[in-house]
């Protein structure tokens, strides 16, 4: 095989995290969440995975999928569409009845015969709730070089608020490193330590052989969580590596964060760290460009394709397709794909979900600390 | 499985009065309308009339154009059977030859046509801005019975005799053909679309050929030829926008005119017949907190740190803080840095037009030009680019162009 590819395939987990953001999740997961004005939260790790040569994908769903699925399609704006490998969405399993998976291990398990049947070495796991532009091959390489069994990602960094006064459901689980040079002392599960932390990103490498008997092994034995369950048990037993990522990451853990991560990227610093060396991938709308008409003034924004703008609007992002008509003023908005705020309208810290109409003349404001979310569809 | 209806799609043009522009790609590659090529308007216009193949025919520098087609992909002309293919000429066992008119293209191309052996052709040129439903012209030509079918548009008397002009009765069969007369019988000029029963375009075609005195073009031997036989030829009149963006002026305007849909009639902000293109991949656009946009039209990629008054900006254009862009056309990827001012022009791709430089002007009673910078020129810092100025090489730091 030329060089072109590497020798891992993907699997990527779209629910994880599902719980954080009820609001943005209610008719869609996490990994089809709009984000960064024209894309969706999946795009950023299966193009970090492709632009590294991993064509082999699959993503792992449990429910509310369908969004997912209009997204992605058979995977052409991400060159996934392949005879061998390419983009491969698993839903969950209809034998007598649906069997909606609870954890890493369940979801593997059911697609064991998958597994066994592919032709590469290594195995990468991802979520999808973290916008980032990842190098893969360096990740691959400090695995094979490393000689570990299982390397995981972090990023030195404080526990997001939202992880911290998350629900307690036993479905939000998030892990801390405990390092001994690189190699992986401990694991902590939901640690409410303040300050930096070795904070795992739930991206991991390991061999596919190794992934297989671990998974085969523990499913049987009825167990869950991939981390808490076959990685925080054997760290004697494997050598498990931590693999410090330095570049800019996007993590949406509540409303807020998902707010705040969009507002960063006004900063180019942050858009150019996030939108380099590889470009991000996804659905294509055919929009044509957006119009400022007259009398439009528009300050720090990011706007995506399809818009028009008569109004105001400062600090916000617009996603595409979106209307800002004659008088209305909008600022510190994320506003989603084709929401309308019509004539003399104001917005003030608020996120409108996708299809959402502001009527004329109508006044919304949230705060900083608390923007305000208007579900889908909805007028106002 | 014979198709009803393919089209043909000469894009062989080398756009000679764009010069700057074409230097390096055919005409129909030209940007257009912030994120388009001239292309993509026939090529959206076939598939959204439900024509599933397209032959594009292609001489004239086709680097870009082969590669911006692709597999048709974007037009979703990606089909098992039919799809867009491009044609250009090629060896055969009895030599090669260039396209040595319109009508030779289409001749050397009789293979391909008979592969799906449709019942009509529509012949369709690469070089104009038009939203048209190719599916009505069909039901035209078949609902008079016709032969030979041509779209023509309504133009000033005083400007006939610039057009290839159709005289017609009152049932609208063709009973005349004037090739840019001096004195005009009609003022229903040709916009250079065709539909033609396929048994009929391919023994007129072979005809033609046969002829060594031929020029082999569509205007001047084949329309004339068939009625000289008397076919049943019929003018299907077409009143919605049309320009041939054939000169830097008209390409202007054109851009322009996309920026007033509500006057210039031509929408591209229109769901139900969307133009399709090749896609940048570039992130939303940035407006800075400083800038100032009005009536513009700005896309993908784009950096608006300046001032952009009444201009398009195509994908991943900057524009730096303290610039100034006004009735402008910006193509991709071009750079425009702190101080420069940017008037009246079309600067085409990947440009840097230096600090403090002053590129075009705004028209004058006595001075309308529409200043043009090809792809890829450096227009030094302090440089002065006149308003009637072509430039396709570099220019220094302070120099003048006129």
């Amino acid at each position: 095989m030329v060089n072109s590819n590497a020798n891992a395939l993907g699997i990527i987990f779209p629910n994880s995290y599902d719980a954080l953001v009820p609001d943005l999740v209610d008719a869609r997961l996490m990994a089809s969440i709009p984000f960064a004005s024209r894309y969706r939260l999946v795009d950023f790790i299966i193009s970090s995975l492709a632009n590294n040569g991993i064509d082999n994908i699959s993503l792992v769903v449990r429910q509310n999928y369908h969004s997912l699925m209009d997204h992605l399609g058979s995977g052409r704006e991400w060159d996934l569409v392949r005879k061998s490998g390419g983009l491969n969405i698993i839903p969950p399993y209809s034998d007598k009845n649906v069997s909606v998976y609870n954890g890493r291990i369940e979801a593997l398990a059911n697609i064991l015969p998958f597994l066994k049947n592919q032709k590469e070495k290594y195995v990468i796991l991802s979520d999808a709730n973290l916008a980032v532009n990842f190098d893969f091959k360096a990740f691959i390489n400090a695995h094979t070089e490393s000689g570990a069994d299982v390397t995981i990602a972090y990023q030195a960094a404080p526990i997001p608020e939202g992880l911290l006064t998350a629900p307690a459901v036993s479905n939000v689980l998030y892990y801390t490193l405990d390092l001994d040079d690189s190699r992986v002392k401990n694991i902590y599960i939901n640690s409410k330590e303040a300050g930096i932390q070795n904070f795992g990103m739930n991206i991991y490498i390991m061999d596919r052989e190794l992934l297989i008997d671990q998974i085969s092994t523990a499913f049987v034995r009825g167990f869950r969580f991939f981390e808490r369950d076959i990685l925080t048990p054997q760290l004697n037993k494997l050598n498990i590596q931590g693999y410090k990522y330095d570049g800019y990451v996007a993590r949406i853990t509540d409303t807020k964060s998902y707010f705040d991560e969009n507002m960063k990227l006004l900063d180019d610093v942050n858009l150019d760290a996030l939108f380099s060396p590889n470009p991000i991938y996804t659905k294509i709308r055919d929009d044509n460009p957006t119009r400022y008409i007259n009398g439009a003034s528009a300050k720090n924004i990011m706007a995506a394709d399809g818009c028009v703008i008569e109004g105001d609007v400062e600090n916000s992002i617009l996603f595409r397709g979106v209307k800002i008509c004659k008088g209305a003023k909008v600022s510190n908005c994320v506003l989603m794909q084709d929401t309308v705020v019509e004539a003399g309208a104001e917005l003030e810290y608020v996120i409108t979900d996708k299809d959402v109409t502001i009527s004329a003349g109508k006044e919304l404001k949230g705060d900083k600390d608390f923007p305000v979310y208007i579900p889908k569809r909805k007028t106002v | 499985m014979a198709k009803e209806m393919i089209a043909m799609l000469l894009a062989g043009g080398q756009g000679s009065r764009l010069y700057a522009l074409t230097q390096k790609l055919a005409k129909p590659a030209v940007p257009f309308g912030g994120k388009y090529r001239i292309i993509d308007f026939p090529l959206s216009n076939c598939v959204n009339s439900g024509i599933d193949t397209v032959g594009i025919l292609t001489q004239y520098q086709p680097l870009v154009l082969n590669e911006y087609i692709g597999n048709g992909q974007p037009w979703d002309l990606d089909r098992l059977y039919g799809g867009v293919h491009v044609l250009p000429p090629y060896q055969k066992a009895s030599g090669s030859d260039w396209y040595k008119g319109t009508a030779n293209a289409i001749y050397q191309n009789i293979p391909f046509i008979s592969r799906y052996n449709p019942e009509y052709v529509i012949i369709l040129s690469g070089d104009q801005i038009c939203k048209q439903d190719y599916s009505d012209f069909l039901r035209f030509h078949k609902e008079k019975g016709a032969e030979f079918s041509v779209a023509v548009m309504e133009v000033p008397w005083e400007e006939a005799s610039r057009f290839g002009l159709m005289v017609a009765d009152e049932n609208d069969r063709i009973t005349e053909f004037q090739e840019k007369p001096k004195n005009p019988k009609s003022n229903l000029a040709s916009m250079g679309i065709y539909i033609f029963n396929w048994d009929i375009l391919k023994k007129y075609l072979e005809e033609d050929e046969a002829d060594p005195n031929s020029e082999n073009d569509f205007g001047n031997n084949i329309i004339p030829n068939l009625l000289k036989d008397g076919r049943k030829m019929y003018a299907y009149h077409f009143s919605s926008y049309w320009k041939d963006v054939g000169t830097i002026s008209s390409l202007w305007e054109a851009n322009m005119e996309v920026l007033d849909p509500e006057h210039s009639g031509i929408n591209l902000f229109d769901e139900n017949w969307k133009i399709y293109s090749r896609n940048s991949g570039m992130t939303g656009h940035k407006i800075s907190a400083g800038a100032v946009v009005t009536n513009s039209m700005i896309t993908d990629g784009c950096h608006i740190s300046g001032g952009v008054k009444h201009s398009i900006l195509y994908a991943g254009v900057k524009v730096e803080k303290g610039a100034v862009v006004e009735d402008a056309v910006v193509m991709g990827g071009t750079t425009i840095r702190s101080g420069a001012v940017v008037r009246h022009c079309i600067i085409a791709e990947n440009v840097e037009i230096g600090e403090n430089a002053v590129v075009g002007a705004l028209p004058t009673e006595t001075e309308k030009g529409v200043a043009t910078v090809g792809s890829g020129v450096k227009i030094g810092a302090g440089a002065t680019i006149g308003p009637k100025a072509m430039i396709d090489t570099d220019v220094k730091d302070g120099e003048e162009r006129w």
